[in-house]
């Protein structure tokens, strides 16, 4: 990951990250796109001053699928605490980080990384718990309610 | 300048499609015969990199396609692999990645782990950074 600082080249003492507008082809690379299954996907995209990591998170049925998308949701809202999260993911994915040279100056590479895959490990763990206490709640529930029949 | 390069394109478009599809008779001969490694060695020699032409490219990622999915040894696969064709072989192997087919990616993947044993971090960092010869 190599970031370094780049003003704007069209407009005077602006400072955009060349990720997000993709307006010169000199600035940025070729973007990655990492598929584990149909399900899951990973999309890295670079620039001189910015990367862009978007990823899709699996979701097995309709549950996961509501869970997933208000737990994200949850935490894009709160993007200014996670400082490299990006309020909105691109289109087609669940999430995005946005990585800066101003977050590299600030805080060591590696540990950017290691936050990044932490991050994602903490996610599944959560949905997972989520979609069990959903459905145990159900259950309790519906027991509770069904009682009344029996 | 720009219209002399179209023109070149054209001609060479036709030419170079029927090359590949020569390469692809070779490779499914060569597939026949149980030598999944030259097979791979033959699709990725004739890779036309200069190209902007999209047919040339998916027509070429076709028979590389078919020539990644047959290897099962890879060991053998790096011992006879020139280095210079790390750099087009990992560009393919992204190429891959990215379809989103299980079993193509499965492949790649395994494929991709040794490569960059062999060849590198900077091999992934040419597939990034090479804007001219993409694949």
């Amino acid at each position: 990951m190599c970031l370094q600082n780049f003003p704007c080249q069209e407009v005077e003492r602006h400072n955009k990250p060349e990720v997000e507008l993709k307006t010169s082809s000199e600035l940025i690379l070729n973007p990655i796109l990492i598929c584990r299954n149909e399900a899951e996907k990973c999309l890295i995209e670079t620039s001189i001053n910015s990367l862009r990591i978007s990823l899709k998170v699996r979701q097995a049925d309709e549950l996961e699928n509501i869970l997933t998308k208000k737990f994200l949701r949850f935490l894009s809202m709160r993007a200014e605490a996670f400082q490299v999260l990006r309020r909105k993911p691109v289109p087609g994915y669940d999430i995005s980080f946005l990585i800066t040279n101003y977050h590299c100056e600030d805080m060591q590479k590696s540990k950017l990384i290691d936050f990044i895959v932490q991050f994602m490990e903490d996610i599944d763990k959560e949905i997972s718990e989520l979609k069990m206490s959903v459905n145990t709640r159900g259950r309790l529930v519906a027991a509770e309610f069904l009682k009344q029949f029996i | 300048m720009a219209g002399v390069d179209d023109f070149v394109e054209a001609d060479n478009a036709e030419a170079i499609i029927s090359r590949i599809e020569h390469k692809s008779r070779k490779i499914e001969s060569l597939l026949k015969q149980g030598r999944p490694v030259e097979s791979l060695k033959t699709a990725l020699e004739g890779s036309p990199p200069n190209t902007r032409d999209e047919r040339c490219k998916s027509a070429n990622w076709i028979v590389v396609h078919r020539a990644i999915m047959a290897i099962k040894d890879f060991d053998a696969l790096f011992s006879s692999l020139d280095p210079e064709y790390y750099d087009i072989l990992m560009k393919y192997l992204y190429r891959g990645l990215s379809t989103g087919d299980r079993p193509t990616c499965d492949q790649c993947l395994r494929i991709h782990e040794r490569l960059t044993e062999r060849a590198g971090l900077g091999c992934i960092l040419r597939t990034l950074a090479d804007t001219v010869n993409t694949v």
